[in-house]
């Protein structure tokens, strides 16, 4: 069974907010809507003081809280592991923004953003099909998705996940110092696998919150 | 471990754009206020005052409206009201049956079949009183309304049930998910629960006094014992996990910062500790039992109010990370296995 996951070697991220510019572009999220973003903070004193990065993005937990929270089932866990939002059947409850322990949920509000309407895909001449992905609703939750769009068009395609840019999270892509690596979990011949297997696993954000998240860090500061 | 810098993550500095979201501060959660809060305690005296009415067997002497008793209307009425705020406040308010929808593991789909299986089964079961311009166009239906015969207890039973889950079931959202370390206590819902049904017995007196009825000296016992054991949860709930990474944050909030005199005048001492007391006396002086009985209940509904308020307010969310501190993913599906 495949279980898409993501390895982030944080102690490699030079901080560049590549990965942040390229989610927003390939996903089109919502004004205010940040799905993978760096976190930057300083630490210890002069003359010793250091600028730390954290790439953070939606953790695709095992036991998602999102989804079991969500009360009108729009977001879901494939059998692939990744953590989708069917934002044309969320209701707005945002039941799993609180259930959430990374803040990886998005609202979209009216706020005369800039985004595309909410309006159904396929009445939308200017976002077709391949770009559904991009349209987002109002009153609606958003989130990270691996860029499932690419994965599944990669799938289709014969290429590479994790491997050919097409069928690569748009943050993985771009990543000028390749701190992100996106496999299957479940192979242990997998990039990630053995990136994980090199680095004696892998670390995870709030452990103490048990969501067994697929997206996991090595150097972490 | 080095020190971490106060305008970190979503700190004021210039490079945090990303201000509410992941984070390496303690982080409060914005998304529930005031509507949430006003719907918890809705649907808290909703449910209490029909069970609490059903259980003293105070339905019928309190007055009637269209013919349906009094304690009956309040307790439709509130729980309607909460349930329109609560569809008002979603995001897509015109999908609100989808809510319904994730039973297996969503309290709040819970919530929103126990709140309709609630109205319908307590509606039906007072719908052969209904009296409207002097007929009873639904006296033909075959139970009593007031439970008296096997077909009209049986649809109490189902409506009671349902206004135990209508009572707790806020509590029990906030309380299962892990995110919120003050909310993830099963001494959130008892709360609510106590809350609710201290709530509602004081509502049920206030209809009493209104109606020129005495208060009974054990419904002053039984709100006592109530709005106590709600004390024992308030104070056992602030004493637990004190140093946990999000609740520490939320106490100092609770207890010294902002929101201290709400939570230990309003909440704490007017919710909880004084109706407490002044029930206790007044189950023994039945001369002043009316007038402290509508003491209780102004204090109660807005300390149940207050205490739904501030446990909102005070969920905060530790960091996603706390530098130095990182930790396995523990079991499951190990990677590469």
């Amino acid at each position: 069974m495949t279980r898409w996951g993501m390895v982030i070697d944080a102690a490699r991220c030079v901080g560049c907010q590549a990965c942040t510019v390229a989610c927003k572009t390939e996903n089109q999220s919502p004004l205010d809507a940040w799905y993978a973003p760096v976190i930057e903070w300083e630490s210890g004193e002069f003359p010793d003081a250091t600028l730390n990065y954290l790439p953070v993005l939606c953790n695709h937990c095992e036991d998602a809280p999102c989804v079991t929270a969500c009360p009108s089932g729009a977001l879901t866990r494939r059998d692939d592991g990744i953590v989708m939002a069917d934002e044309d059947v969320c209701i707005g409850s945002r039941a799993c923004m609180t259930a959430c322990p990374y803040g990886a949920l998005h609202f979209f509000e009216d706020r005369g953003t800039v985004a595309v309407e909410g309006a159904p895909a396929e009445a939308v001449p200017s976002v077709p099909e391949r770009y559904a992905h991009q349209r987002h609703v109002r009153g609606a939750v958003s989130k990270c998705t691996y860029c499932a769009h690419k994965i599944d068009f990669g799938l289709e395609n014969g290429l590479e996940v994790g491997v050919h840019p097409l069928a690569t999270p748009a943050c993985v892509v771009t990543c000028p110092a390749e701190c992100r690596i996106f496999g299957d979990l479940d192979d242990p011949d997998s990039n990630v696998s053995q990136y994980l297997a090199e680095h004696s696993g892998g670390e995870v954000l709030r452990p103490d919150a048990k969501t067994l998240p697929s997206t996991q860090y090595v150097g972490l500061p | 471990m080095t020190a971490v810098s106060p305008t970190a993550g979503g700190g004021a500095g210039p490079q945090n754009v990303f201000m509410d979201q992941f984070n390496l501060e303690a982080r409060t959660q914005r998304v529930w206020d005031i509507n949430h809060a006003i719907w918890f305690t809705l649907m808290g005296v909703g449910g209490g005052v029909f069970l609490v009415g059903r259980i003293l067997n105070l339905t019928e002497g309190l007055g009637y409206l269209l013919g349906i008793p009094t304690v009956d209307v309040v307790s439709f009425l509130a729980i309607a009201v909460g349930g329109a705020i609560l569809v008002a406040d979603l995001g897509r308010p015109l999908q609100a049956w989808r809510a319904f929808v994730n039973v297996r593991t969503s309290w709040i789909s819970w919530g929103a079949w126990s709140d309709l299986i609630f109205l319908v089964v307590a509606g039906l079961l007072v719908l052969p009183a209904l009296s409207l311009g002097g007929s009873e166009p639904f006296s033909g239906l075959g139970w009593d309304p007031h439970g008296g015969d096997g077909g009209g207890l049986a649809l109490e039973i189902i409506a009671g049930v349902a206004a135990v889950v209508v009572m707790t079931y806020a509590g029990a959202v906030l309380a299962r998910p892990r995110a919120i370390p003050y909310w993830n206590s099963p001494a959130v819902p008892l709360q609510f629960l106590l809350s609710s049904a201290a709530m509602s017995v004081a509502v049920v007196m206030l209809i009493e006094v209104i109606a020129g009825e005495p208060v009974s000296s054990g419904q002053m016992v039984l709100l006592g014992l109530l709005a106590a054991g709600l004390t024992v949860t308030v104070v056992g709930h602030l004493l637990a996990r004190t140093d946990a990474p999000g609740k520490k944050e939320s106490l100092d909030r609770l207890l010294r910062g902002r929101y201290r005199s709400m939570f230990v005048w309003g909440v704490f001492a007017g919710g909880t500790v004084a109706p407490a007391i002044l029930a206790f006396v007044g189950a023994g002086a039945s001369g002043a039992r009316g007038a402290l009985a509508l003491i209780c209940c102004v204090l109660l509904v807005p300390g149940g109010f207050w205490l739904r308020l501030l446990t909102l307010r005070v969920g905060i969310f530790p960091p996603v990370h706390i530098p130095g501190v990182g930790g396995p993913r523990s079991v499951a599906t190990p990677a590469g296995g």
